[in-house]
Order: structure tokens, then C-alpha cells, then sequence
């Protein structure tokens, strides 16, 4: 396992590209299955995504997104298929384990330590992946920071507003310093003035801090100005892969879902 | 970092220390035979609910087999401390090996705390993994097959019998307290530790804390283990100021004891747990005096300090159901200083 604390983190402005001797890593997930007794909710999913791009999984609801994200964040076992993070096959890892190869997520429906502070939260990010308790402290005030909740530091997370928490949530993923970010709706609930927020605040993630997303969304408008490719689900099967533009143009993925949920 | 903040940083437990040295030495100073010993006795409690506030309070599970680590810390300091003479003159059926050992009182207090964080280390390693429920009906059921063992086991316990120690009391007030404060220390110091908040934060939801790349299981176990060692601990204090324990000494009455405490004052923090021990040994007093009065003008309510604190207790789960305290420390801060890391004042 490569040392996490390595990986370079200039502020959020900065857009420094990798620097050349971190060759960027790639999370490669193939052929994924998850049965549910008489329902394939993920069928046959393949996909790559590379540090430094940000992945949109799109499709209706029911259609696997989050499944899908909990069968690579090893919280649900799989039925079929694999998945390798930056050279580890991560596919028979429990949680925790996937977290330490360099995968952390947010959840659909936030799920924060409530009656901890908003820096023990992303604190605990840190020293869940070994950092010892200073450094996490440290590291956790700096991203406090950079996502706006500095002055919430000593205040329990479920003190927050609704978009207060989903930043919090993203403030303790990016703690571990994962190779890969894993982001299940982080823009439902949430008014399009903090959607707006959200999007500056993961635009330059990817080139900041090498770090490659995964966003699951319905806000087409955050999708679709976020992602460098898009990746469609419907039924648990993959029906379309390409950039916003092609998506957009797919007559099956139009169809299926952007029908009914483009504005 | 100057020398004030380093202070604010620590002034949770220094204050609760601070507390606990004025109540005691306000009792002794009382000189009253009878105060000295509600002070040394709820020192030694105080340590019993540190270390069980440290399990349950930062993992959110009761652990229903501490008493029994207690109890295994009181046999085996004991068995280490008293001569062996006396040992083959009171307990001839003990085994010659234990018979044998012989040691101060300080090394059987650090033993017995040993022994019982061993127990709890081979113990807990497979019951580490049951889920929620299976795993506090296992700890039930270890809590009996302890209390058995103590009760029946003669080569060790003096199985039935009163076990004697003899002598003086090795522990005076002052020990209680001086290991009394260390308790509280070392409870704030697990908590705020890199392992403690693994714990807290998997108390907390442990589906995010698996995430967050903790390893649940593993961290309750070593928090498993901790507890069971400061309850092996106030185990040694007791017996060796009890001098004549018995395996009942240690079962749901003393579980009852702690708990009610720890429930009533709040487990969620050092604070509170404090707080519920001084308060629940106040009250104690306060019922005990009162049941004997009545008892003596005719009214016989035996059993009523147990009853009131039971209902006590039931209403907290109702009403207020992280206690008095609900997760909140006494601290001081630095006048005019945004404390970074603290849990908030506010209640939400
Ligand atoms: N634990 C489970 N047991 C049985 N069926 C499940 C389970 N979890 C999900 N499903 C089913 O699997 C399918 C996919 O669900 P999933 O939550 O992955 O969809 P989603 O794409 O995230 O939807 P949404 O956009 O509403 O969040 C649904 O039909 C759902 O009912
Ligand atoms: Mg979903």
C-alpha cells in the first residue's frame, strides 16, 4: 500500500497538474455484479476512472448507483466481478481496507458522526487511515478551511445545516487522502446557490489534489458542467459511456432518463 | 505551544481531579470514621465507572461482563498480596503455585488490573465479532459463567467461603484517591486519543466509520481490553480495603450500581460519569439514612434506596437519555481563543 500522507496537496487554487513522479493511479471495476434475491440491481458494470478526472454515474432511480458504490466501497458484497485500485485488487477487501487502498465516499443520505465535532468528523477521516491524532488535527483544521466550515470547528456535526453536513461529509472523505473520491448525491437537498458552491468547490479537486472523482447526481445542470465523461446506468446495465456532449446526444440514454430528469 | 494552552488542552481532567481531591479531603478533614469511609469507597467506585465509562461511553455498548473483570482484578491482587502463610492457613485447598506468590501491595494492584485485561484479551477476541445483540447476550452470559467461577472455584477463590485478607487496609483514602485521579486521566486521555475517537466515531454511525478506513472490530476489542484493565484495577483497591470479598461482591448489584451512574450522569463523557458517580454516591447516602430512619419508626422500606434509584434511572432513559451531562466536558478555555478542538458548549 502506497504511503497516503505522499500524495501532494496544494491549496484549492492551485492547478497544478501531478506532478510527473506520481504517475496518476486508475480504480478499474469489471464485469460487477450484485444479485438481491430475484433482483440484478448491477449487471455486468465495467469501468475505469483515472486520478485527476471527474467520472458522473448517471441513471433513474433504482438503477444501481448506489449500489454499485457500495459493492467497490466493499460495504456489500459482491456477486460477480472485481475491482483493482491503483494496481491492488481490492474486489474481496472488507470496508475499511478499501478505504486504506485510497477509496473514500459520501453517502446518499448523509451519515456523520452527529455528536462529534465538525473537526473530530474530519479528524476522525484522517486517523481512520493511521494518522496519528496531531496530524489529523492539523490536516483537518486546513480542510475546514478550504470547504468553508472553519468557524463550525468546535460545533457537533449534527448542529449543521442540511448543506453544512453534506460539505462536512466531503471534508472527511478528502481527510484520508484518497486516490479516488466517491460522491453518492451530494447536491440533493440543496438549493442552486449551494449546488453552485459545490460545483467551484469539486471543478479544481481533481487537478489540486490528484484525485480522481466519482459523482452520482439527478442536478443534470452539475453532471453535465462537472464531468469529463459520463457513465449511464438503467436497470443495472451500462447503456451509454462518453463525454456530457455524447451523452447528451444518446437517443437511448435521452430514453431512459434525460427525458424526464433534464430541467 | 506556551504553557496555558497546553493547560486549557488538559483542563478537563484537572479539573474533575481538582473536584474529587477537595470532596475528599473536606470528608477527611470532617474526621468522621464513617465519612472517611463514603469518601474512600467512592473513590474506589470512581475508578470502576472510569473504567467502564471508557467502553461503553465511547463505543455506545454496555459491557455487561465488567463486573466481572472487577472481580477477577480483586481475587488476583489479593492472591498476590497476602502472605503465604496465612494463604495455606486459611485456604488449604489453594493451589501450592498461587500459595507461592507473594508480592506488594502496589505490584498485586498492577497485577490484578494484568490479569483481568488478559482475561478480556482471550475472552473478547471471539466475541469481538458478534453483532450488536448477540453480543451483549454473549457478555451476559460471561457475566454469569465469571460470577460462577469466582463462587465456585475453591483452589483459587475459596470458592463459596468468604475469602479473607487479613491485616490492615492497604488501601487508605489516599491511595483511593491518587489512583482515583490517575482513572480520570486516563479515561480522558483514551478518549481523545487516536483510538478513542476510532471508537467514538464507530459508535457513532459504523458504516462511515468503516469508510473512513476504521476497523471497527479491532478498535472495540483493544477498548474491550482497556476497560476491563481499569476495572481490574478498582478490583485490587476494593479487596484490599473490603479485606473479606466474596464472588457476590461483584455481580448485578454492583453492575446496577455502575451503570446507574454512568447513565444517570452521562456516559458520552468523562463529565458526566464523573458527575453521576458523585452524585449517585451522595444520593446513596442521602436514601440510605432515610430507609433507616422510616425503618425505625415503624415502616419497614427496605430495598427503597434500590427502587428510587432504579425509577431514576428509567426516567433519564425517558426524558434525557445521554444524561446530565449529554456529551458535554468542563473546560476552561483561554480567555478570548476560538478552542479549535472541543466539543461544542452548545447543546443542540
Ligand atoms: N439491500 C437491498 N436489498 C434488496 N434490494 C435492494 C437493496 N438495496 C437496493 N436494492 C434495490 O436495488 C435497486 C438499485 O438500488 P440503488 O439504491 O442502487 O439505486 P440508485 O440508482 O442509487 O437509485 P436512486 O437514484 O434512487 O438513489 C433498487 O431496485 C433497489 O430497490
Ligand atoms: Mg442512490
Amino acid at each position: 500500500m502506497a504511503d497516503l500522507n505522499e500524495v501532494p496537496v496544494p491549496g484549492p487554487s492551485a492547478q497544478v497538474p501531478p506532478p510527473p513522479d506520481q504517475p496518476g493511479a486508475v480504480l478499474t471495476v469489471q464485469d460487477l455484479f450484485k444479485d438481491f434475491a430475484g433482483l440484478r440491481a448491477v449487471d455486468n458494470v465495467s469501468l475505469q476512472l483515472r486520478t485527476g478526472e471527474i467520472l458522473g454515474l448517471i441513471g433513474p432511480n433504482g438503477s444501481g448507483k448506489t449500489t454499485f458504490i457500495n459493492l467497490i466501497t466493499g460495504l456489500l458484497p459482491k456477486s460477480g466481478g472485481f475491482v483493482v485500485i491503483d494496481q491492488v485488487d481490492t474486489t474481496h477487501f472488507p470496508a475499511a481496507k478499501v478505504a486504506r487502498a485510497g477509496l473514500a465516499r459520501t453517502f446518499q443520505t448523509i451519515r456523520l458522526f452527529k455528536e462529534l465535532t465538525c473537526l473530530e468528523n474530519v479528524e476522525a477521516g484522517a486517523v481512520g487511515m493511521g494518522v496519528p491524532r496531531r496530524q489529523a488535527e492539523a490536516r483537518a483544521i486546513g480542510l475546514l478551511e478550504e470547504i468553508g466550515l472553519a468557524d463550525q470547528a468546535g460545533k457537533r456535526a449534527k448542529s449543521l445545516t442540511f448543506a453544512g453536513q453534506r460539505r462536512l461529509e466531503i471534508a472527511r472523505a478528502l481527510a484520508a487522502h484518497p486516490k479516488f473520491l466517491l460522491l453518492d448525491e451530494p447536491a440533493a437537498g440543496l438549493n442552486e446557490e449551494e449546488t453552485a458552491a459545490l460545483l467551484a468547490f469539486l471543478k479544481p479537486l481533481p487537478a489540486a489534489k490528484g484525485i480522481g472523482i466519482l459523482i452520482v447526481d439527478h442536478d443534470m445542470h452539475l453532471i453535465m458542467n462537472l464531468c469529463d465523461r459520463i457513465h449511464v446506468l438503467n436497470y443495472g446495465k451500462t447503456i451509454a459511456e462518453g463525454t456530457p456532449a455524447e451523452v447528451r446526444a444518446n437517443p437511448e440514454v435521452v430514453g431512459a432518463y434525460l427525458g424526464s430528469a433534464a430541467r | 505551544m506556551n504553557a496555558l494552552q497546553w493547560l486549557s488542552r488538559r483542563s478537563t481532567p484537572i479539573i474533575l481531579a481538582a473536584v474529587l481531591a477537595v470532596l475528599v479531603y473536606f470528608l477527611w478533614w470532617l474526621n468522621d470514621s464513617y465519612l472517611e469511609d463514603v469518601a474512600t469507597n467512592g473513590c474506589i467506585t470512581l475508578v470502576m465507572v472510569m473504567g467502564f465509562q471508557l467502553f461503553m461511553g465511547n463505543s455506545g455498548i454496555l459491557n455487561w461482563s465488567y463486573v466481572g473483570y472487577v472481580g477477577i482484578g480483586a481475587f488476583a491482587s489479593a492472591i498476590c498480596s497476602i502472605e503465604p502463610d496465612s494463604k495455606r492457613l486459611q485456604m488449604p485447598v489453594m493451589y501450592e503455585a498461587l500459595i507461592g506468590i507473594h508480592m506488594p501491595y502496589w505490584a498485586a494492584l498492577l497485577v490484578g488490573a494484568a490479569v483481568a485485561a488478559l482475561a478480556a484479551a482471550i475472552i473478547g477476541f471471539p466475541l469481538a465479532r458478534l453483532s450488536d445483540m448477540a453480543g451483549a447476550i454473549a457478555q451476559f452470559a460471561l457475566l454469569v459463567v465469571f460470577y460462577t467461577l469466582l463462587a465456585q472455584w475453591q483452589q483459587v477463590t475459596n470458592g463459596p467461603r468468604t475469602f479473607t485478607l487479613g491485616g490492615t487496609r492497604s488501601t487508605t483514602i489516599w491511595v483511593a484517591l491518587v489512583v482515583g485521579v490517575i482513572s480520570i486521566f486516563v479515561a480522558y486521555w483514551f478518549k481523545e486519543s487516536a483510538l478513542g475517537l476510532r471508537l467514538r466515531a464507530s459508535r457513532e454511525d459504523r458504516y462511515a466509520a468503516a469508510s473512513s478506513g476504521i476497523n471497527v472490530v479491532a478498535t472495540r476489542y483493544y477498548g474491550y481490553i482497556i476497560s476491563a484493565a481499569v476495572g481490574g484495577l478498582a478490583g485490587g483497591l476494593f479487596s484490599h480495603y473490603i479485606l473479606s470479598i466474596t464472588a457476590k461482591s461483584f455481580y448485578l448489584a454492583e453492575l446496577f450500581l455502575v451503570l446507574s451512574m454512568v447513565i444517570i450522569g452521562g456516559s458520552m463523557s468523562v463529565t458526566g460519569a464523573f458527575a453521576g458517580c458523585i452524585l449517585i454516591t451522595i444520593a446513596r447516602q442521602g436514601l440510605r439514612q432515610g430507609e433507616a430512619n422510616l425503618t425505625n419508626s415503624g415502616f419497614d422500606v427496605s430495598g427503597m434506596t434500590e427502587i428510587v434509584l432504579a425509577v431514576l434511572m428509567i426516567l433519564f432513559l425517558m426524558l434525557r437519555p445521554n444524561g446530565i451531562a449529554a456529551g458535554w466536558e468542563v473546560r476552561w478555555r483561554l480567555p478570548g481563543r476560538r478552542a479549535a478542538r472541543s466539543d461544542s458548549k452548545q447543546r443542540s
